[in-house]
């Protein structure tokens, strides 16, 4: 079946690969290539990857949703072992770490990000996705100090945003890393950055896009549309969009319905409502979904081996 | 005074002749690019004796190659100088070098070389290339100058000594080499690319004291073929080498290398932001007032060569806001000049308008209409706080910078308060009103071969590809072709792109091929063809930002247009919004297309469609709010009395009726050839 | 490709007689391009213009209605395969599903769920939609007393699960006149299947593997009379579903194989992972979702899902305006002024519900058009903001006459200070800062 449907694409996704093994100069247990569908998601005969799940976890938990740090209680004070967990327990294919520390007020402290992605990368033989500072006075030290501690390990650094760059495009050149690019829920500003990027010297293999993901109720349509419009001109041809997507529906713990609801279902709340989001995301072409509530993890990775065509017997409908 | 092109000669013989000396050669460790400059010219990793020479001869006997082998040479056989200097610098540190010039921390990097015949004129130049965010790098005399001048230097302070001779100089190259093959993607030994990367990313700029010897004016004046504009700071002369005065030395180098500083804080004491524009002054709340009668005020926005104006500065003639009395009205003349690469004269007007826009982002001044229109307010808080003429200058100057740094390399401001001053100036400024004037009313479609697109809408509307001709005006009403051309040379990968016309083929339509080739591929392949002055045949696809409809009524064979603002029932049987919400999302719907209210007076109206004879029905309020430009229109096009026999919902609701009245009226659409 | 306007027009009467309830026949031709309107309605067509209109202007997807009454809905006359074409019209219906082996307690408990949940979001109720009873036991007894335990409880569109046409002959005695959708026929029993529907009038699931399959037994079931069909393409994995129901979206709406023209059908209780079944039926064409019973967030997750994806995407949601509180807002606590853009609305309650300071949100009515195009297209304007202080009678609610409006409306600010004669603050263009300049520039 399928073979019955013509779409005429005349364009393929690029790929992105993530991580670095000891043989490719890095220290990951496992290094992924994100990306090269040349149809739909999951309507490729053979697929060249399945979408990855990644594990979204910070270096200062004051900044972090209650409900993960009710669930993960003292973990989350740990980067460490919050990220060990996140492999050995939780299952996850990429851990996503935010610099929440950069946050605090006047943060000056430098070399504490060097500290926390070192850290976390001994913590962990998985690829790792950095999100460096929330502050531009201070992103050029600190994208410098990220890029530079995991030099070698092909990292995902993020965010770039059209107005801010180039510190985190200078991290990316000087230490060979790749790049999140957002865009407002908008595909021609997501093709503008993408070009500027091009022209600041950063290859289309090193760059993902971010369409920047609204949860459930919030404004998800507009992603999910900015995301099958993405990948819809991709493959028609157009270059400057032939990246492959990542989603992090942030605000999903955040919300009223999460954050209001009963006690006793909270964290079934907090999953059921990213699981939807990222599952429809990444039917519309995400190939690296983030999350944080660790219960999502591995439902949306079983998922994923069901919607591989037929190749797992425990996804039967 | 030295000849270069004597120097050169001699210095390349004699770099050639201690060429043939060099017996070891031991490169430097703390870096994987060999001698980076021969790496990346002809991709030899120059290790020896023969390696040297070979490399030496591929690059054509070029004297920075001979340059950076002799002096690897004799840092191996005399180990790097002392501190402060810091002779070859090592990939970790320039991994971080590059970083801050690919992150803009540092906008570009600068050799300064020889020996300064006074000290403090070497401090100057240093301190000028602190605050202007480039990162310096010192050879020769300079540096001993600068430390007896009290100047602190080390990396710390972007200021870095190289070496005590002016052969160090050379290290500037293998820097930007490295650069070049680090961040810049470019591969040993491909030549043109790496000429390309030094000459268009590499930013970097020369300052040359006196006191070089030969051969090291020879190595320098080799860097011209890297793009380095070569700033001679009096002793020398030569083809390309600029003189320039201390005091100029640095803006000429970076003008010359289009290096911008960003400006990002408007020095005046007084908040400005968009938050402020809507903002009013009242007349009570108003200290002084300029303009709209009261007083003779006017603003002109004009072009000058770069290097004719000085970026920032502003000058007030006549009398301060201290001289004027309270409440009083006062004569003022707002003069901006402004320079730039990019800039062209064209885009005079468009700039000028953002005059407006500028002054209102001040929390205490008020600026409408323009031209020798314009009427200006400054608050009594704002001179409270002590803002005078001259801030406006300057919140204009920066912003302009600002809001266009791609476009404007200076901009500078005059403010006239003196009566007699402001009066001849005006004269002047009227002049250069009538010639653009006379310039955009006569611009055609067929003067230009590049109309603009705008895709802004897509977010909504996916297909929807507008096409802004001169005489054709985005669908909005908001977008001129010119605003299109500016905004493309802005922003180059926004939504406005150049469409190139390509083959007419079919003038009455206006339908060009390349038009067409950009439309399907803008459209994601879902529109084929898109006519520019048709309703009827494959018209321009529509968003849902349209000012007006225009459609085919077949009934009276003509057409209708009605306007956003109109909530009646329209004689086609359908609201504006229920024709908008058809037509709209990107579709291309023969028959009916989304207008600006401007492109119904345009010459192109309806031209495939029979022309202005079609037009059967508008909504009264908007007929009376073109009355006098479309009756001027209508008597130009030997079309007197038309504008009568075109209805409005004051005659006419339905189509009987309005059959009725273009019957009546004799409305010459109904003998043309029948629309379907 | 659609007919458009022009081109229908041209083979309509062009009478205006008006008989089609449209003004012009211009009218009716544009209501036809869009799928608005039925040829049908025309009574001056000759047949071969009726043909060609009807074969271009019918949906590609044919409507199907299930249930009766006030619970029941339509699916299928859909359009395109991306939502941002066009629009999705037709949501799909989630059935829970219970079975004629459970006792009558569980099964009208499921129901009286059914009947009685919502879910309130931006103004709509949000409910799944019926019941899906499956004959498990066997016997015609078991499931005809299990239909009348549901009718009982509700008066729900059903779906009556069974292989057996006795069986589902024994239910239709109860629920035959409120249109339950029948599961299912197949190659093997389409004919009694076929007659059990004609019958009653109910709509029928077609069952097989391959579309070349189910094409061929929908053609089947029409030439029998049947053609409120919903198809079952009983995928054995998620990914096998969505390369069906892909395929079937794009062959039918490309009119490549109009024997696929209807709504599709998806049980997701053989999956183990049942909400990743709900979640991909929803965004991937599915019309009918038949799951076991929700728990309250996986409910919640899909019809907000649902919701998202079944937006007009050229219409946004709008809000009621109107002035709202944020907490317990007291005679001093600021007024915000913002847009009936429903996203934007929620934006600023999230963040102004964070900040812990009570306030009022004045919402007008821009017909959900966010500030920016507000502004620009002058729909935000003075005189619609002082109508909405009057008309919500803030006056009476706060003790000062300050208005925060928008930082994008800020050109206004001294225009609505003229007309209102209320003091106007201009606040943050983005409504994450909202929190920061209360504290800063309110408190103060």
């Amino acid at each position: 079946m399928g073979s019955d449907i013509r779409f005429g694409w005349t364009g393929a996704i690029g790929s992105v690969i993530l991580g670095a093994t000891r043989s490719e100069g890095g220290t990951r247990k496992i290094s992924y290539r994100v990306g090269g569908g040349t149809t739909l998601p999951f309507l490729d005969h053979a697929p060249a990857s399945s979408p990855l799940v990644a594990l979204e976890i910070c270096d200062e938990p004051q900044y972090w949703p209650q409900i993960v740090r009710n669930y993960c209680g003292d973990l989350v004070d740990d980067v460490s072992a919050w990220a060990t967990t996140a492999e050995t327990v939780y299952g996850a294919d990429l851990i996503r770490l935010y610099l929440t520390s950069t946050r605090q007020r006047n943060f000056s402290d430098i070399p504490l990000v060097g500290k926390a992605v070192e850290e976390v990368l001994s913590a962990t033989g998985l690829p790792l996705i950095i999100e460096g500072s929330n502050e531009p006075g201070i992103d050029s030290e600190v994208f410098q100090k990220c890029g530079e501690a995991g030099e070698g390990e092909r990292l995902l650094l993020g965010t770039a945003e059209a107005g801010r760059y180039r510190s985190i495009a200078a991290a990316a050149l000087a230490y060979n890393h790749s790049i999140i690019a957002q865009s407002p829920i908008d595909i021609n500003l997501a093709k503008q950055l993408n070009i500027l990027l091009r022209e600041i010297g950063i290859q289309q293999d090193h760059i993902m896009i971010d369409p920047y993901t609204g949860t459930l109720g919030y404004g998800f349509e507009y992603s999910y549309s900015a995301m099958e419009r993405i990948r819809f001109s991709a493959l028609k041809g157009d270059a400057d969009l032939a990246m492959p997507m990542i989603c992090s529906a942030i605000d999903s713990l955040t919300i009223k319905e999460v954050r209001e609801a009963d006690t006793a279902y909270q964290d079934e709340m907090a999953v059921a409502w990213e699981f939807y989001a990222g599952l429809a995301a990444a039917v519309a072409g995400a190939e690296i979904i983030c999350v944080r509530h660790p219960k999502t993890v591995g439902r949306l990775k079983k998922a994923f081996t069901s919607l591989k065509t037929g190749s797992d017997p425990t996804g039967r409908i | 005074m030295t000849e270069v092109k004597n120097a050169v000669a001699s210095g390349r013989e004699s770099l050639k002749k201690r060429m043939q000396s060099i017996l070891v050669l031991h490169g430097y460790g703390e870096t994987a690019y060999h001698l980076p400059v021969s790496f990346a010219l002809t991709g030899i990793d120059v290790r020896d004796r023969a390696s040297s020479q070979d490399a030496y001869l591929r690059a054509s006997n070029n004297p920075i190659i001979a340059a950076e082998c002799l002096l690897s040479e004799k840092t191996g056989r005399e180990g790097k100088e002392p501190s402060p200097y810091t002779g070859f610098i090592g990939d970790t540190v320039l991994r971080k070098l590059g970083y801050s010039l690919v992150d803009g921390s540092i906008l570009g990097l600068a050799l300064v070389i020889g020996t300064p015949a006074n000290e403090g004129s070497a401090a100057g130049i240093c301190r000028e290339l602190q605050e202007k965010y480039m990162l310096t790098f010192l050879a020769g005399g300079v540096v001993p100058a600068l430390q007896q001048s009290g100047v602190k230097l080390g990396l710390e302070y972007r200021l870095i000594p190289l070496g005590s001779t002016g052969a160090h100089g050379v290290h500037f190259t293998d820097i930007i080499a490295r650069v070049a093959m680090m961040f810049g993607g470019v591969t040993p030994g491909d030549t043109a690319r790496f000429l390309k990367y030094a000459a268009e990313r590499a930013k970097a700029i020369v300052i040359v004291f006196p006191g070089l010897t030969d051969e090291e004016i020879a190595v320098v004046d080799a860097m011209r073929v890297l793009g380095f504009p070569i700033i001679s700071l009096g002793d020398y002369r030569g083809e390309g080498w600029v003189e320039a005065p201390p005091e100029h030395a640095v803006r000429q180098g970076m003008e010359a290398k289009g290096i911008r500083v960003t400006v990002t804080a408007i020095p005046i004491p007084m908040g400005c932001s968009p938050a402020f524009e809507g903002k009013s002054i009242r007349k009570e709340e108003m200290y002084v007032e300029f303009g709209s009668g009261r007083s003779t005020a006017f603003e002109l926005l004009t072009m000058r060569n770069v290097g004719e104006i000085q970026d920032g500065q502003v000058t007030v003639i006549g009398p301060e806001i201290d001289a004027m009395k309270e409440g009083s009205a006062n004569p003022l003349g707002i003069i901006v000049e402004v320079a730039g690469r990019s800039m062209k004269k064209d885009y005079e007007p468009v700039l000028e308008r953002r005059i407006h826009n500028f002054v209102n982002y001040g929390e205490g001044s008020w600026h409408v209409a323009q031209r020798d229109l314009i009427w200006v307010r400054i608050s009594k808080e704002a001179v409270a706080k002590g803002v005078k003429i001259t801030h406006i200058g300057k919140l204009l100057a920066s912003k302009f910078r600002m809001d266009f740094p791609q476009l404007l390399d200076a901009v500078s401001v005059t403010l006239i308060t003196d009566e007699k001053k402001v009066l001849a100036a005006r004269k002047d400024a009227e002049t250069v009103y009538e010639e653009r004037d006379a310039r955009i009313k006569g611009m055609r479609d067929e003067d230009v071969d590049t109309y603009y697109s705008c895709t802004l809408c897509q977010t909504f509307a996916p297909n929807h590809v507008c096409v802004i001709t001169p005489e054709r005006p985005a669908l909005c009403g908001a977008i001129s072709w010119l605003d299109g051309k500016i905004a493309y040379e802005i922003s180059p990968a926004g939504a406005n792109q150049p469409v190139k016309k390509g083959t007419l083929l079919n003038a009455r339509n206006g339908e060009f091929d390349g038009v067409n080739r950009f439309v399907k591929k803008a459209s994601h392949g879902e529109i084929d063809r898109c006519s520019l002055y048709s309703v009827m045949e494959y018209p321009m696809t529509c968003c849902g930002c349209f000012e007006c409809v225009a459609l085919m009524l077949p009934e009276v064979n003509g057409i209708m247009v009605v306007n956003r603002e109109f909530k009646g029932v329209t004689p086609s049987g359908m609201t504006f919004s229920t024709l908008a919400g058809t037509i709209g999302g990107g579709a291309q719907t023969p028959g009916f297309a989304g207008i600006s209210k401007n492109y119904i007076l345009s010459d192109r109206f309806l031209q495939g469609d029979g022309g202005i004879e079609r037009l059967v029905w508008i909504p009264s309020a908007l007929k009376e709010e073109l009355k006098d430009r479309l009756q001027k229109k209508l008597i130009g096009q030997g079309h007197p009395g038309l504008f009568e026999k075109i209805a409005d919902e004051t005659l006419a609701t339905t189509i009987e009726e309005l059959t009725a009245f273009l019957e009546r009226a004799k409305h010459p659409s109904l003998t043309m050839k029948p629309l379907v | 490709m659609a007919l458009k306007a022009l081109d229908i027009y041209k083979l309509l009467p062009k009478k205006n007689c008006k008989e089609c309830g449209d003004p012009t026949c211009l009218t009716f031709a544009m209501k036809l391009a869009g799928g608005k309107a039925d040829v049908d309605l025309c009574p001056h067509l000759d047949e071969q213009a009726k043909a060609v209109l009807g074969a271009s202007t019918r949906p590609p997807i044919r409507l199907v209605k299930i249930g009766i009454g006030e619970r029941s809905f339509a699916i299928g006359e859909e359009f395109v395969l991306y939502r941002h074409e066009k629009t999705f019209y037709h949501p799909p219906g989630i059935f829970f599903k219970v079975s004629d082996t459970q006792t009558m307690e569980e099964v009208s408990a499921v129901t009286k769920r059914v009947r009685d949940e919502s879910f309130i979001r931006v103004g709509s109720d949000l409910r799944c939609n019926g019941i899906a009873l499956e004959n498990s036991s066997g016997t015609k007894e078991m499931f005809a007393a299990a239909v009348a335990t549901v009718e009982k409880a509700a008066d729900l569109p059903l779906v009556l699960i069974s292989e057996k046409t006795e069986s589902l002959f024994a239910a239709l005695v109860h629920c035959g006149t409120y249109r339950p959708l029948l599961h299912a026929a197949t190659k093997e029993n389409f004919k009694e299947m076929c007659a059990l529907a004609k019958h009653h009038d109910c709509p029928l699931v077609i069952k097989a593997r391959g579309l070349e399959q189910l094409a061929q037994l929908a053609k089947e079931c029409a030439l029998e009379g049947v053609q409120d069909l919903v198809m079952d393409s009983s995928p054995q994995s998620l990914g096998e579903f969505i390369t069906a129901s892909t395929a079937i979206r794009q062959l039918a709406i490309t009119r490549a194989m109009p024997d696929l023209g209807y709504p599709v059908f998806l049980d997701a209780t053989g999956s183990d992972i049942q909400d990743a079944a709900i979640a991909l039926g929803i965004v991937k064409y599915a019309s009918v979702i038949v799951t076991a019973p929700l728990s309250e967030a996986s409910a919640k997750a899909a019809l907000t899902l649902r919701q998202n994806i079944y937006t007009d995407p050229q219409k946004p949601i709008q809000m009621n305006p109107g002035l709202y509180r944020v907490g317990t807002p007291g005679k001093d606590a600021p007024v915000l002024m913002t847009v009936n853009f429903s996203l934007t609305f929620f934006t600023l309650q999230g963040y102004l519900e964070s900040t812990r300071i009570p306030c009022f949100m004045l919402v007008v009515d821009t017909e959900g058009l966010s500030v920016l195009t507000s502004v620009a297209a002058g729909k935000l304007n003075e005189t619609l903001v002082r109508d909405a202080l009057i008309r919500f009678g803030v006056e009476n609610e706060v003790a000062h006459k300050k208005l925060i409006i928008p930082g994008y409306a800020a050109p206004l600010s001294g225009r609505i200070e003229e007309m209102t004669g209320w003091k106007v603050l201009v606040g943050p263009r983005d409504a994450a800062e909202i929190g920061e300049y209360l504290e800063q520039e309110w408190k103060k």
